[in-house]
């Protein structure tokens, strides 16, 4: 590791974060160099821009943040998603960095790659070109997806060869610690043919007043037959700044499921992006969004129907509190060739309060014409009666909302099949209920 | 002085300009216009977009700031809405000018 | 006299013809009922281009105020300020290419006989005439390139107070009534095209409709361009008072050139207390217009907007009517339908605003996509800060008709109030083909089958319209349809 914190994200920074990753392959390497160059060259994005109209982000300032490892690591968090799990594999990581990475030998021997993605590209840098290459998120989508091309230093891979089941989940968090830290981390799914796991991903801050900041990108590719169970809980603490592209493709028959459980953050702006790329693939996407203060979460959600006789069915709910504010953008994308195409998008807001706001944006562009498409979209609030009726069979009001908010989510939770997972999420939300006001 | 946050010296503000500032995590556009400051949020109630870049003008007879994008005019003391396309008031914020320092307090009633 | 610039039936013929061919002539023939250029004179066209120094002679031909000439300059300073809009559909217009004010008469007649007889014929033709003969208006205002040549009003209308003009008249007659609300609902700053309608605008309807007056007939407005490279700016404002009512209807045509035309309107409404405002178009312009309008209402207290909006025709139309809520009670309707066919992008759509408590709105659209042609639904629900109890239904349906063609829906909704109820569902689908077999079964031939599935599609909206207007919109959906199946 490079002796000197570098401060920022400046060439100096750049070359010691290189410093740090000189065991890496050449190819990649130049890859970093290439996504600096673009870095340096490009434009942050401004509400002039379409995706970013809702989020201003004029207050973030890369500056104030720090690519360097964690001076000290503070005694961790047990994490929520895999309490009372028994694991195949885990993953801890702070700062970007990993410093746990375990795997059951047995998957290992069966050609299992899991771990921290800083040392898997060291140890199977030739395996793992292949993945790169495939860029499934764009390295110069926008000055975000540069930085993180440029300056990741860790995340988590996960590859499964062919009809390898793994038959317990696997889990990897990702922990800020210190003020000014930063996680920029790159994460990376390959499940071959008929290959099958369950992934579990969660991020938690180390304190709650320190700003952090998050540059992410996800990669994930579900081969012909495979199928990937994935959570995505993201749980910073409020005032770390969130970034991320996400996307996966599905490949001929394949199957996806993605939770993604969004509580935490100042400010969140995510592209989640599944591509059905093959014939019969599907996938389900569900989104729990909470948030409280001042938070502003903005998710860009992106089912791509690029092959016929595919399904994909989007569930995203937010409940929002004080003067917190939510995005949601959901576009449905049927190319010609996706004849057959069942697709559905949902997105039902629930205001907790009345200086809360939630935008609700779904679209649909489609080319083919044997299509089925729909989508939904719901804003209310919490109905009276039923706190009423929670309070006078004893509840304390905040009780009673988080009953409601916990009523609310439900039919995300009845879709999650994993038992940890669903009550990680209720016992995440717990904690941000707040108490509200007598309206 | 309780609750403002000083947001600079007086000489960093031309009369007249426009300034975008950051008092407890919100930005504020920062007016200063015939000896007078004003706070609003940095947001236009019609779209969301900013108001900072926005043009001093009048409406009537208040001082006002007009979005650079549909042309909606906010009043500079009240944050008032003056024309189409908004129709809804941004929040106004209270400024005083003490040994040479800007200092706004955030009014958190209304958004 | 008329010219068509479509290859005429007997020029279609030579050889391999086809049984599709026939049809498509019987089609082109029918079509071209609008495809057909007059020959005027014209007393005046502004020379092509768009400067301070055209504005000032459209402003000075028309007579107008100092404040006048000022807001149309200010506006082109404006319009030539604002990029062009990167959504929606692609825009390729030649600002200098175009004329942007020709007039075609000395001044405007109250009967059909003053009006120029090639002119008076092309109304003929379009059947104003003869709808106003059985008396199935209440008036009308017939508006040939940019300004309007033919206009009445029923007496006992006039009578109680309600005016019925053109625009460049009511600056003369009515400059306090109009000066009040002009420009002041629609800005020229809110978009390109509206600033440059404030710039160059000239003829359209105004309307004022005194307290407590029902206009039971609708008032009747026909746009026609008929020069090529034409630009028609019309502006309109409509003023319905407390508890008054009023229905307006306008239709659109053009004969086809080979160069593009522009259709660029701003239409302003205030509907006040209980008052009620309906606003219908039947846009069937030729597809080789750009047409790309702003159209906004303000209802007050109780009052009720609703706009019936048809988009057939034009190459590209850029359109969301919208009722911005003022008051509490107050009611905004839009039903929308769009009809895109080969190398057309309806780009329809419309906009609700709930800016006070216990307002409610409605939204029906129905697109239809067939032979590469694209349709977009763009709309907006926003319930603002303070609009408890509001209500919002928005609902789109999308029908595919074959594999070239597309369907767009982008529905925004912004909710910053905790009690409201806003609903919104949408969806695309192909006809079914147990629908298409059942009607088969039943002796149908499939374009037959699947001209009926589409009038029961659009059949929410066509019920809302006056009689012979329903009439007209089913036969041009008939003739969109003929011929696209097989």
């Amino acid at each position: 590791m490079s002796a000197t914190a570098a401060s920022g994200f400046d060439a100096e920074a750049f070359e010691a974060l290189k410093q740090e990753r000189s065991a890496e392959p050449q190819w990649l390497a130049e890859r970093r160099d290439q996504a600096w160059k673009a870095f340096e060259e490009a434009r942050w994005p401004t509400r002039s821009d379409e995706e970013w109209m809702r989020t201003d982000s004029r207050l973030f300032k890369l500056e104030k943040f720090s690519s360097a490892p964690a001076s000290e690591t503070a005694e961790p968090e047990t994490p929520l998603l895999s309490s009372g799990v028994d694991l195949a594999g885990r993953v801890d990581s702070v700062n970007g960095r990993a410093i746990t990475s375990e795997l059951d030998p047995e998957l290992a021997e069966k050609g299992v790659i899991f771990g921290g993605l800083g040392q898997a590209v060291i140890d199977h840098g030739d395996e793992l070109r292949v993945a790169f290459d495939r860029e499934v998120v764009s390295p110069t989508y926008d000055k975000f997806a540069m930085l993180n091309a440029a300056a990741w230093t860790g995340g988590v891979v996960l590859y499964v060869p062919r009809n390898v089941h793994i038959e317990k989940p696997l889990h990897a968090i990702s922990r800020l610690t210190g003020e000014g830290a930063s996680d920029i981390s790159k994460t990376i799914v390959v499940l071959e043919e008929g290959a099958e796991a369950t992934l579990l991903m969660e991020t938690a801050s180390d304190n709650e007043t320190a700003a952090g900041l998050h540059n992410g990108s996800i990669e994930i590719v579900v081969g012909r037959g495979a199928k990937l169970r994935y959570v995505n809980l993201q749980n910073w603490n409020n005032r770390t700044w969130h970034f991320a592209h996400q996307k996966a493709c599905v490949e001929r028959e394949g199957q996806l499921q993605w939770t993604i459980g969004a509580l935490g953050a100042r400010l969140a702006k995510v592209n989640q992006q599944v591509a059905l790329a093959g014939s019969d693939a599907e996938a389900q996407v569900n989104g729990v969004m909470f948030t409280q203060g001042k938070q502003h979460l903005c998710y860009n959600t992106h089912q791509h129907h690029e092959a016929p006789y595919c399904r994909s069915d989007l569930l995203y709910k937010a409940a929002l509190q004080d003067t917190s504010r939510t995005v949601w953008r959901g576009m449905i994308k049927v190319d010609e060739a996706g004849q057959r195409t069942d697709a559905y998008q949902r997105n039902d807001n629930l205001m907790l309060a009345k200086t809360a706001r939630a935008d609700s944006i779904p679209g649909l562009e489609i080319e083919a014409d044997d299509v089925r498409c729909t989508h939904g979209s719901t804003s209310g609030r919490v109905d009276d009666s039923q706190i009423f009726y929670a309070m006078a069979r004893g509840f304390t009001r905040q009780e009673a909302v988080r009953m409601i908010v916990t009523g609310f989510f439900q039919q995300v939770f009845d879709r999650i099949t994993i038992e940890s997972v669903r009550e990680a999420l209720g016992e995440a939300i717990g904690k941000r209920v707040q108490d509200l006001p007598t309206q | 002085m309780t609750d403002y946050e000083s947001v600079g010296p007086t000489i960093e503000f031309a009369d007249p300009s426009s300034t975008l500032v950051e008092v407890d995590d919100t930005p504020l556009v920062l007016i200063h216009a015939a000896g007078l400051f004003y706070a609003i949020d940095d947001v236009c109630t019609h779209d969301g977009g900013p108001l900072s870049d926005g043009e001093l003008c009048t409406e009537g007879d208040k001082p006002a700031i007009a979005c650079p994008r549909h042309g909606a005019k906010f009043g500079l003391a009240d944050g008032a809405a003056l024309t189409m396309p908004a129709t809804k008031a941004t929040r106004a914020h209270d400024v005083v000018v003490e040994a040479g320092q800007v200092y706004v307090r955030l009014n958190e009633g209304d958004k | 006299m008329a010219t068509d610039t479509m290859p005429s039936a007997a020029e279609l013929e030579g050889a391999g013809r086809t049984a599709d061919d026939a049809t498509n002539e019987a089609v082109l023939a029918d079509i071209n009922k609008y495809d057909f250029v007059t020959e005027t004179k014209g007393v005046f066209k502004a020379r092509k281009g768009l400067n301070a120094e055209v504005v000032r002679q459209i402003s000075e031909m028309k007579g107008e105020p100092e404040w006048m000439l000022d807001f149309r300059l200010r506006s082109l300073e404006i319009f030539e300020s604002k990029p062009m809009p990167e959504w929606g559909g692609d825009i390729n217009i030649d600002f200098d290419d175009v004329y942007y004010y020709l007039k075609p008469t000395e001044g405007q007649s109250t009967k059909w006989e003053d009006v120029p007889e090639e002119i008076k014929d092309t109304y003929d033709k379009l059947g104003i005439v003869e709808a106003e003969q059985k008396r199935l208006v209440a008036g009308v205002k017939a508006q040939f390139e940019s300004e309007v040549v033919y206009g009445s009003l029923e007496k006992d209308l006039a009578d109680q107070g309600v005016i019925f003009t053109d625009t460049d008249t009511a600056i003369k007659e009515h400059p306090e009534l109009l000066r009040e609300y002009f420009g002041k609902i629609i800005p020229p700053e809110d978009n390109k095209f509206a600033a440059l309608n404030s710039a160059v605008w000239s003829g359209g309807s105004f309307i004022y409709v005194p307290p407590g007056v029902k206009i039971d007939f609708p008032l009747q407005a026909y746009f026609r361009i008929n020069a090529e490279s034409m630009g028609q700016f019309e502006r309109t404002l409509i003023i319905v008072d407390e508890g008054a009512e009023v229905h307006y209807v306008e239709g659109c045509t053009a004969p086809m050139y080979s160069t593009e035309s522009l259709h660029s309107a701003v239409v302003e409404i205030v509907v006040k207390k209980g008052g009620r405002c309906r606003y219908t178009t039947i846009q069937n312009w030729a597809n080789n217009i750009y047409n790309l309008v702003t159209k906004r209402a303000m209802a007050y207290k109780d009052a009720l907007m609703e706009w019936i909006d048809g988009n057939l025709g034009s190459q590209l139309t850029m359109k969301y009517p919208a009722v911005y809520m003022m008051e509490p009670g107050a009611r905004g309707e839009i039903l929308s339908i769009a009809f895109a066919s080969k190398g057309q992008h309806q780009d329809a759509g419309a906009k609700l605003v709930h800016c006070a408590p216990n307002t409610s709105g409605r939204i029906i659209s129905k697109s239809i996509s067939k032979n590469g042609g694209r349709s977009s639904y763009r709309g907006l629900c926003k319930v603002e800060d303070g609009a408890v109890e509001s209500k919002s239904n928005v609902v789109c349906d999308a029908l595919i008709l074959d594999p070239d063609s597309r369907s767009d829906t982008y529905p925004y909704i912004e909710v910053e109030e905790q009690d409201v109820q806003i609903e919104h569902e949408a969806s695309v689908s192909r006809i079914g083909e147990e629908q298409l077999f059942y009607l088969m079964s039943r002796g149908l031939s499939e374009a037959e089958a699947s001209s009926m599935i589409v009038s029961g599609f659009i059949e929410p909206l066509v019920k809302e319209l006056p009689m012979e207007y329903a009439v007209e919109m089913n036969r041009l959906i008939e003739l969109q349809m003929e011929g696209s199946v097989g």
